[in-house]
């Protein structure tokens, strides 16, 4: 179903969060506080499994909401594996992100590893992302543009407005 | 836009393919210069320049008698846009959690260790 694909680019990110490092692992690791940051605008979490030991499970379902229009309803599965957890400082976790129904041909397989560091400040939060896969015939689409650049430019906006 | 990226993932994700896609960078080439440079058998390297060129990565021209082989610059861009796009999905993310991380910071009970937020409705 795969092809092996050499990555294309590891995609790279770091933030610091004017919050203590207990609090960025517990938006994290816990299920009720992941699902309510981890979905793009217009869309919401109806799934989240998150089981932070190494061989546990990370499991979230993101869905489109009427907003999305056409793609009301389209669900995009994340399932995968962490390797790495050290609490408060460490997560990795090897995953694969489909679009619900068209597995076969939607699939990606990334590994993420996000890291923790704790400052006067707060929490500088690190994350890499390796695309180690894709679906021979993947609609990448449905994954990242579907909903739009606009939406997301829209939502950082509010954030910023917010701050 | 993003299933050609996708073709070009798969292209390139063989070893091989990715090799000859990597000496095209030099420059285009003909097909014995790339048996040569790989020390592959010809008919494994047509394969390859085959599925290279169905994912319009590589495109052949006849000069005199032998095709030159070269790189297309459009699937690259295909790529660079795609992964953009997943950047952009992540910087959003990321956003979001600054905000619930604000969020949490005025709820009530959540700097002593409480461990139960409100979860969201669906």
């Amino acid at each position: 179903m795969l092809g092996l694909s050499r990555k294309p680019k590891q995609l790279t990110f770091e933030r610091t969060y004017p919050a203590p490092v207990e609090t960025v692992w517990r938006a994290w690791t816990d299920p009720d506080l992941l699902r309510r940051w981890w979905g793009p605008e217009k869309t919401t979490v109806p799934e989240c499994e998150v089981d932070a030991r190494v061989g546990g499970t990370i499991r979230i379902v993101t869905e489109a909401t009427e907003a999305m229009g056409k793609y009301a309803g389209t669900r995009w599965p994340m399932e995968g594996e962490f390797t790495e957890v050290e609490p408060t400082a460490r997560l990795a976790y090897d995953a694969r992100s489909w679009t619900e129904g068209e597995e076969a041909t939607t699939t990606i397989e990334h590994a993420n590893d996000v890291t923790l560091r704790a400052t006067d400040d707060g929490t500088v939060v690190t994350l890499a992302v390796t695309i180690t896969a894709v679906g021979s015939k993947a609609k990448l689409a449905a994954f990242g543009m579907k909903w739009g650049y606009k939406a997301q430019l829209d939502k950082l906006g509010d954030l910023l407005k917010a701050d | 836009m993003s299933a050609a990226a996708a073709a070009t993932f798969a292209a390139l994700g063989e070893p091989n393919r990715l090799r000859i896609v990597e000496l095209l960078r030099d420059g285009p080439r003909p097909v014995n210069a790339i048996v040569q440079a790989l020390g592959l058998r010809q008919p494994q390297v047509s394969k390859h320049l085959r599925v290279l060129g169905e994912s319009g990565l590589v495109t052949a021209e006849p000069v005199h008698r032998q095709r030159i082989y070269r790189l297309e610059p459009e699937p690259f861009d295909a790529i660079a846009e795609w992964t953009e796009s997943f950047e952009r999905l992540w910087d959003a993310r990321l956003d979001s959690l600054g905000d619930l991380l604000a969020s949490l910071d005025r709820e009530p009970g959540t700097d002593d260790g409480h461990r139960d937020p409100p979860s969201p409705r669906r």
